[in-house]
């Protein structure tokens, strides 16, 4: 859990302020998505080498609803939405609750309100990285699959291992009346847009002092 | 990942969520001794810089197998089990460019090349999978989520 290895404490502080923005975004638009009241815990913000995250998970043996997108654009990567089982069901509950109108409540349903919230957390924080680090980045469509975490990422890890690789991990407690739902958003660069992502920032920091 | 263990019975090794990586298991039936490798991807020529051994085919399996023969495991009695090497993401078009069946190709031709019976596999389809390797009876279970336990 060591993040120094990767970027300084100065810059992790300007990481943390800007998913804390990306944050506040998907608050707003989820709580416009439910229509009521979306509050969340300070998002926790980690970088962790790429094939050490699935222990991010209390059981990394139990599935996860996982959104998969691709990051394109001045950084390239692949970006991941991801729900734990056990905060599934709440959260498909409560869009199904705000959704005016016959539902569909079977599978299919549920997975089409993960994949549209993975899309709006992606939307947000892609965003943010933007307007701070003026960087011309987007996401491209989501695909939805359900299964262990490491199982989901590791065709990634393989795919841009031959050079050291981390991950970006976001993890945000959203709050909704008596719900807790705990999602995390990951980002996982190959090292060269690592590399920019972090010199952006740098240059970021600079401009704002 | 791309990591490898070779042990002897009664212990086990297992690994937990593979997705396109590929478990390659070796054991010799007669002394009980194994190993597994935890394989990401086909060859090691298109990697730059020196890379673990472990985490491609073509250095991972004749590590392996020279591995177990320095602990005294005899090149007769060696067969193989693989697992693993799905699509996850079976629409994801070219960013997902089937690195899983590339593994399972390649791990194939190198067992065929070093002359090992591949005796068991549950290789493919679109999902996860975790594998416990019993060197006691060179049993592997292989189990993922929705499914049965299968055993290779």
């Amino acid at each position: 859990m060591n993040n120094e290895k990767f970027v300084s404490e100065e810059q992790l502080d300007f990481l943390r302020e800007m998913m804390n923005v990306g944050a506040g975004n998907a608050v707003t638009a989820l709580s416009q998505m439910l229509q009521r009241e979306v509050n969340m815990d300070i998002p926790a913000v980690r970088i962790l080498p790429a094939p050490q995250v699935s222990p991010i998970l209390d059981n990394p043996s139990l599935p996860v609803t996982c959104v998969r997108m691709g990051m394109v654009g001045d950084a390239t990567g692949d970006l991941f939405f991801i729900v734990p089982d056990e905060h599934k069901a709440s959260l498909i509950h409560l869009v199904q609750q705000a959704t005016p109108g016959p539902k569909d409540t079977g599978t299919a349903g549920g997975r089409s309100i993960i994949t549209e919230i993975g899309n709006i957390v992606a939307g947000v924080y892609m965003r943010a990285i933007h307007d701070f680090c003026k960087l011309n980045i987007y996401h491209t469509l989501p695909a939805l699959k359900i299964d262990m975490l490491q199982s989901l990422l590791d065709g990634s890890i393989a795919a841009m291992s031959h050079q050291a690789q981390i991950a970006f991990i976001i993890e945000n407690v959203f709050v909704v009346e008596e719900h807790r739902i705990r999602t995390f958003f990951l980002i996982l660069p190959p090292a060269s847009s690592v590399q920019r992502l972090v010199d952006s920032m740098g240059q970021a920091k600079m401009a704002l002092a | 990942m791309g990591e490898g263990v070779i042990t002897r019975a009664p212990h086990t090794i297992s690994s937990l969520g593979l997705g396109s990586c590929v478990a390659v298991i070796l054991y010799d039936t007669q002394q009980r001794i194994g190993g597994m490798a935890h394989i990401m991807l086909p060859d090691s020529g298109s990697l730059n810089g020196s890379q673990p051994s472990y985490k491609c085919a073509d250095t991972a399996i004749v590590t392996l197998i020279q591995g177990l023969l320095d602990r005294g495991a005899a090149r007769r009695y060696l067969v193989a089990k693989i697992a693993g090497g799905a699509r996850m993401f079976a629409n994801y078009g070219k960013l997902d460019n089937g690195i899983g069946a590339q593994n399972i190709m390649t791990i194939k031709r190198i067992m065929k090349a070093e002359r090992i019976r591949l005796i068991g596999q549950d290789t493919g389809g679109h999902h996860g999978r975790s594998i416990q390797f019993h060197l006691d009876s060179g049993k592997v279970l292989v189990t993922a989520i929705g499914k049965q336990t299968k055993e290779i």
